[in-house]
């Protein structure tokens, strides 16, 4: 999958998880650009993301992640 | 009351038990809910509607999703996050639950579980399935 591929799958986590169907996330969206982004949303979000793509992430490598492109080029090195 | 801790947890850990549905249930869950939808209070009318006697809530047996991962799975260190259900089949007082819960995910990160769940009736029937997301405040 290239990036484009994994954000559109990834879009669809986000709409899903925060019931916007329109949602649109790009790679400086953030936690600030979405209001019911919040801790317990983060943590579904984490969830969801490792079901889709099958792939695990440890603590350490989330908890520094600043937008949903840093989370786009992590999962796309779980994935390599 | 169970304990578990994220260690002792696996896919596929699972536990259940069972409780019978009564007339008391029904009684309490009206006067905190004030749910008076007829179909709950009035065995005629739900007769009129094509059921065998008063509905049991949909929300009092799904009440008992709660008791299975606050008191079994995972018990003590469960904190709900989330819950969707579908409801499949009536309950009636007097119906005898099993209510089963399998882990179906673990997030290690964030120490959230995923849990598969079913309540069926005395004869097998599945009356209602749920999807649980629960974390783990074991530390």
């Amino acid at each position: 999958m290239n990036k484009n591929e994994i954000l559109s799958v990834t879009q669809e986590i986000f709409r899903d998880i925060f019931d916007e169907d329109d949602m649109l996330i790009q790679d400086s969206t953030n936690s600030d650009d979405i209001e019911e982004w919040d801790s317990l949303n983060h943590i579904n979000l984490v969830t969801s993301i490792e079901k889709e793509f099958n792939i695990r992430f440890a603590l350490g490598e989330l908890v520094s992640l600043k937008n949903v492109g840093e989370m786009l080029n992590l999962i796309i090195e779980k994935l390599k | 009351m169970n304990e578990f801790i994220l260690d002792d947890i696996y896919i596929g850990l699972t536990q259940s038990f069972s409780v019978t549905i009564t007339e008391e249930m029904l009684d309490k869950f009206l006067a905190v809910t004030e749910d008076t939808n007829p179909l709950h209070i009035d065995k005629s009318y739900a007769l009129s509607k094509g059921f065998s006697d008063r509905v049991a809530y949909g929300l009092l047996t799904a009440s008992f999703y709660s008791t299975l991962v606050g008191v079994h799975l995972p018990g003590k260190f469960c904190i709900l996050q989330g819950l969707d259900i579908i409801f499949t089949k009536p309950v009636y007082i007097g119906n005898t639950l099993t209510i089963t819960g399998k882990v179906s995910y673990i997030n290690d990160a964030y120490k959230q579980l995923e849990i598969r769940a079913i309540i069926s009736n005395q004869d097998g029937i599945i009356v209602s399935r749920a999807k649980i997301k629960t974390g783990l405040i074991d530390a």
